[in-house]
């Protein structure tokens, strides 16, 4: 390999990571935008809807990488695992919303943030007791087709987790611009009050903009077993904190810079593993962290937050 | 009878002071810990509550940052790992310099040893475990300054976020470093503390090795000092300053409180507590590995402090011990019960459980329930309050102003202008909401600025105060105020109120009226902690100023001294506002619709205190709808509309301005005014 194809090759390595990331950062980034709140149980939510797919991918018959499928099964499988995935993923947050955070909504200061650490430590542990902390191997029925550009390699599985991530994106795009219920998340974002008065059932637009953010953890926790080949309990952490920078990054509150904070952190990640070596990505990350939050805390595309003075 | 019967049965030391009650508590408290390890041969009990200590005072660090300031620090554990890994380099074997003869200096002093394990000469360093506390506590506050300076002007949760980061960063550098740290591997062999050998006395010296009692003494003094530290803190000027910033940022700013450097300074002690335990813990344990820092004790730490009462110095121990319990006692012995019965009825499901494994989940169900059910914790740091006899809940409305006012030091107003605004603009983006506004506030006037909503009354106050920038020039006695700070303007003698009233709800009355004397005191941490002679004598004149002050309304707010602000009345919160300000000792005071939502006799009460307040020579600014209060008071009045002074001259004068009554007042005022002169002129001539 010649030091472009090894460029190019944590480009494409980037991108996947970065994908990843966006999904995740979307839901920091719609929960903060309705809030102002931290959710850290989005953390593992991301971690749980890796096992729910799992699980769905191993009730249908994938067992590690052993079964392949490849043409409309291939498409049927994915579609069914990323719908019951998200789907799932998705009401969780909406149980965590619905049952814990709303009777706090009201209580002003950390309260609600310090009760989602307590909320992701109990994701967490239900994992760690019920299944185990060891590192499962992910069912995953993608074929290994690759192709080769150059010295880099781009599989099939990296072209096909860009083109979900992307159909992803538009849909959430359009949800939020075109329809009623988007334009209804948007009124509550810049003022609830205002859009409580105006009709929109604030109440419900906060449970959406859980159950959407969750779902979309749900996939990238998918999509993160798709690509590493492996589950574990505490996948949440390192990639939760990642893409929460992501978010912080795009300017935390908007939606399209949580994609392009996403896409920024995975390219970051695997460019600084190239360069410096893995051990010290993370810190790369952080210190990219504390530097956009002091010199630019709105972030590059701007900071939207409710209008709480 | 009976009632004295009950009485010395619920509660047997009602007759005792509150503080003997705490004093005594603590003194029997500490007895039956000193006595306890002399009780029982197991030495594991004694260890296990040797590590409740050192979470103790982990845990009371974490207090002053997020009890205390109010700064959610998630990463709390690299002060820790700092101070451990402080100590375990300069006494492990596992870093080992070359040795060369620029090192003999500090063999000489025995913080090194020269050492030949076959081949070179190398380099062992023996740092004294008795001065590695007090430097493993300032090399930790030093980080905590270097990490906090550029994140604590940080909102509240992203300080969360940032802190987070760095508590994961520390661990990886300390994976990473190897030279310095032996990386993932850690340090073993750390020395534990020796008793150096006094001759003179026939003592030998003592080392501490891996018997557990002379650690668990150790410890019970650590939490000694911390809990004594934290006590002395909180009931300072420091800690009233923290309790207001953790309550509002923009007020304390406002009241002379520096952010930076009270965020600094609790995250420095926070810091430093956390370094010195660091230090100790990792001597007991004598090993020092990446691992033991990582987010997992960070996340319990916050657990305990959330768990015993956000703020509450005895709360987080108590919540530091309840969690050792429940980790190295309650769930193991639970789980043995457990299997007992699953022997006993044959289930497997008993058998196989094992609750330890549950340990975490305990933490985050215990997290959820506080939050969601007791979110001050089990012992709340705010006290009780003092029940209201009837007539202290009784004041009339009255005329003529304060009472006692001869308790009160009379200004020197001076001469010539105190206030002087020239050319003063404010934008929001494009919007502009001053423009050029020239203002003059002569020494001992009363100025009124009166205008419609929006047209920029609060926002020259603003500007004026520092709490958003503004062109032009303000200068106050001389002194320019555009570039300053809201708490160096105060300083200056500048002090407001505010149109929405921001006090320090959860703070007491007493407490809120000394932050106004932030600024005038001196005391730092070391005055407040130890109380030489001047804290205390300045601590006692700032009680008594604060109780004057509150005196001034009567009855109003001295029997609520000691009352949450939160609880009070809406006039009262208003009085509390003034007398706030008045204790930093203005020269002048800003007033920003100071009668908004009274009724018309408390108005006029205000108002009379108001002109008393200007007799005794205070300057005055005041903005105010109410024009009754306004013809009382002011000299002259500006009337502002959109940003623009439209018209300046006395009450009369403005009201009868054409364009004032256009943009402000309205057509009713006008035929009020012009069925006034009419009267008047009717009585002129008949």
């Amino acid at each position: 390999m010649t030091l472009g194809d090894l460029w190019l090759q944590q480009l494409i390595n980037g991108l996947n990571l970065g994908a990843m990331y966006s999904l995740l950062a979307l839901g920091f980034t719609l929960v903060y935008c309705i809030m102002e709140l931290i959710n850290f149980s989005h953390f593992n939510v991301f971690m749980v809807g890796a096992f729910i797919a799992l699980g769905v991918l191993k009730l249908m018959g994938m067992d590690g990488q052993s079964v392949i499928l490849t043409g409309l099964p291939l498409i049927g499988v994915l579609t069914l695992t990323f719908l019951i995935t998200m789907f799932s993923s998705g009401m969780i947050g909406v149980g965590i919303e619905r049952l814990l955070l709303r009777p706090l909504r009201a209580v002003t200061g950390p309260a609600a943030m310090i009760l989602t650490i307590g909320v992701s430590y109990i994701l967490f542990n239900i994992i760690l007791i019920g299944i185990g902390g060891d590192t499962r191997n992910f069912a995953n029925p993608l074929p290994s087709v690759a192709w080769n550009i150059g010295g880099a390699v781009l599989r099939m599985r990296d072209v096909l987790i860009w083109g979900i991530t992307i159909v992803l994106m538009l849909g959430l795009t359009y949800f939020v611009q075109y329809t009623k219920l988007g334009k209804g998340m948007r009124a509550t974002a810049q003022d609830p009050e205002a859009a409580r008065m105006m009709g929109v059932e604030v109440d419900n637009v906060v449970a959406l903009s859980f159950f959407i953010g969750s779902a979309l953890a749900g996939a990238s926790g998918l999509i993160f077993g798709l690509y590493y080949n492996y589950a574990k309990v505490d996948m949440g952490f390192a990639a939760g904190l990642r893409a929460f920078t992501a978010a912080v990054l795009g300017g935390i509150g908007n939606v399209p810079g949580a994609m392009l904070g996403g896409v920024l952190i995975g390219l970051i990640e695997s460019g600084s593993s190239q360069l410096i070596g893995q051990l010290w990505a993370d810190v790369v990350i952080f210190s990219i962290l504390v530097i956009v939050l002091v010199f630019r805390p709105a972030g590059l595309l701007g900071r939207q937050a409710p209008n709480k003075s | 009878m009976a009632s004295a019967f009950t009485t010395l049965i619920n509660r047997p030391f009602a007759s005792w002071s509150q503080d003997k009650r705490q004093l005594w508590a603590t003194i029997l408290l500490t007895a039956v810990f000193a006595i306890y390890p002399l009780l029982t041969d197991d030495d594991s009990n004694i260890d296990t509550i040797a590590n409740a200590m050192s979470y103790a005072t982990l845990a009371l660090g974490l207090n002053i940052v997020v009890g205390f300031a109010g700064l959610l620090d998630l990463g709390y554990a690299a002060f820790f790992a700092i101070g451990a890994y402080y100590y375990g380099i300069f006494t492990a074997y596992q870093i080992m310099p070359p040795w060369s003869e620029a090192w003999a200096p500090l063999a000489y002093v025995g913080l090194v040893e020269k050492i030949n394990q076959g081949g070179p000469d190398l380099v062992h360093f023996t740092l004294s475990f008795w001065l590695a506390l007090p430097t493993g506590a300032l090399v930790a506050g030093f980080f905590g300054v270097l990490f906090g300076a550029p994140t604590l002007k940080l909102r509240g949760d992203y300080l969360a976020i940032v802190t987070l980061g760095f508590g994961e960063i520390v661990p990886i550098l300390a994976r990473n470093m190897e030279s310095v740290t032996n990386g993932a591997a850690g340090l073993n062999g750390v020395k534990g503390p020796t008793i150096p050998a006094i001759k003179a006395f026939g003592f030998d010296g003592y080392s501490f090795g891996v018997a557990a009692t002379p650690y668990y003494y150790v410890g019970m003094v650590l939490v000694a000092i911390l809990v004594f530290s934290s006590i002395r803190l909180r009931d300072s000027r420091i800690g009233r300053a923290w309790m207001a910033v953790r309550e509002d940022e923009t007020a304390a700013s406002a009241m002379g409180i520096n952010l930076r450097n009270f965020k600094l300074l609790a995250f420095a002690i926070g810091a430093s507590f956390s370094g010195f335990t660091g230090v100790f813990f990792v001597s007991k344990l004598q090993v020092a590995t990446p691992e033991m820092f990582n987010f997992s004790v960070s996340s319990m730490l916050i657990v305990m402090v959330v768990l015993g009462g956000m703020g509450s110095v005895w709360g987080v121990v108590l919540g530091a011990g309840l969690l050792q319990l429940l980790q190295t006692w309650i769930l193991p012995q639970t789980t043995n019960v457990l299997h007992d019965i699953g022997h006993a009825i044959g289930s497997d499901i008993l058998i196989a459980a094992d609750l330890v494994q549950w340990t975490q989940m305990f933490f985050g169900i215990i997290i959820v329930v506080m939050m969601l059910f007791r979110r001050d914790g089990l012992i709340p740091a705010t006290r009780t309050q003092p029940k209201l006899e009837m007539e202290e809940q009784q004041a009339d409305v009255k005329r003529g102003g304060f009472v006692n006012v001869d308790r009160i030091e009379k200004w020197n107003p001076g001469t010539g202008n105190a206030l002087e605004i020239k050319d003063v603009t404010v934008r929001f983006g494009g919007l502009v909401a001053l423009n050029k506004v020239n203002l003059t506030v002569p020494a001992g006037g009363v100025i009124a600025v009166i205008g419609p909503n929006g047209s920029g009354k609060s926002t020259l106050f603003n500007a004026i105060t520092g709490l958003v920038p503004a062109e032009g020039s303000i200068k106050f006695e001389g002194m320019e105020l555009i570039g300053l700070r809201p708490d160096e303007v105060l300083e200056k003698g500048v002090a407001r109120t505010f149109q929405n009233i921001r006090l320090f709800p959860k703070l007491t009355v007493l407490e809120n009226v000394l932050i106004g004397q932030h600024c005038r005191l001196k005391t730092l941490p070391f005055g407040a902690i130890f109380r030489p002679p001047a804290a205390k004598a300045e601590e006692a004149g700032a009680l008594r100023k604060a109780l004057d002050i509150i005196g001034l309304f009567g009855n109003r707010l001295t029997p609520r001294a000691n009352h949450m602000v939160a609880g009070l009345s809406y006039a009262n919160r208003r009085r509390v506002e003034v007398s706030r300000a008045l204790a930093s000792r203005p020269r002048i005071l800003l007033l920003d619709e100071p009668t908004a939502g009274m009724n018309p006799n408390e108005t006029l009460e205000l108002a009379e205190q108001i002109g008393e307040l200007n007799a005794m020579g205070l300057t005055i600014l005041i903005i105010e709808h109410k024009l009754d209060v306004v013809t009382r008071l002011a000299n002259r009045v500006t009337v502002l509309d959109h940003g623009d002074v439209i018209a300046e001259g006395t009450a009369n004068e403005v009201q009868r301005n054409e364009e004032v009554l256009t943009a402000y007042l309205g057509r009713a005022h006008r035929a009020k005014i012009e069925a006034q002169d009419a009267a008047a002129k009717e009585n002129a001539n008949g």
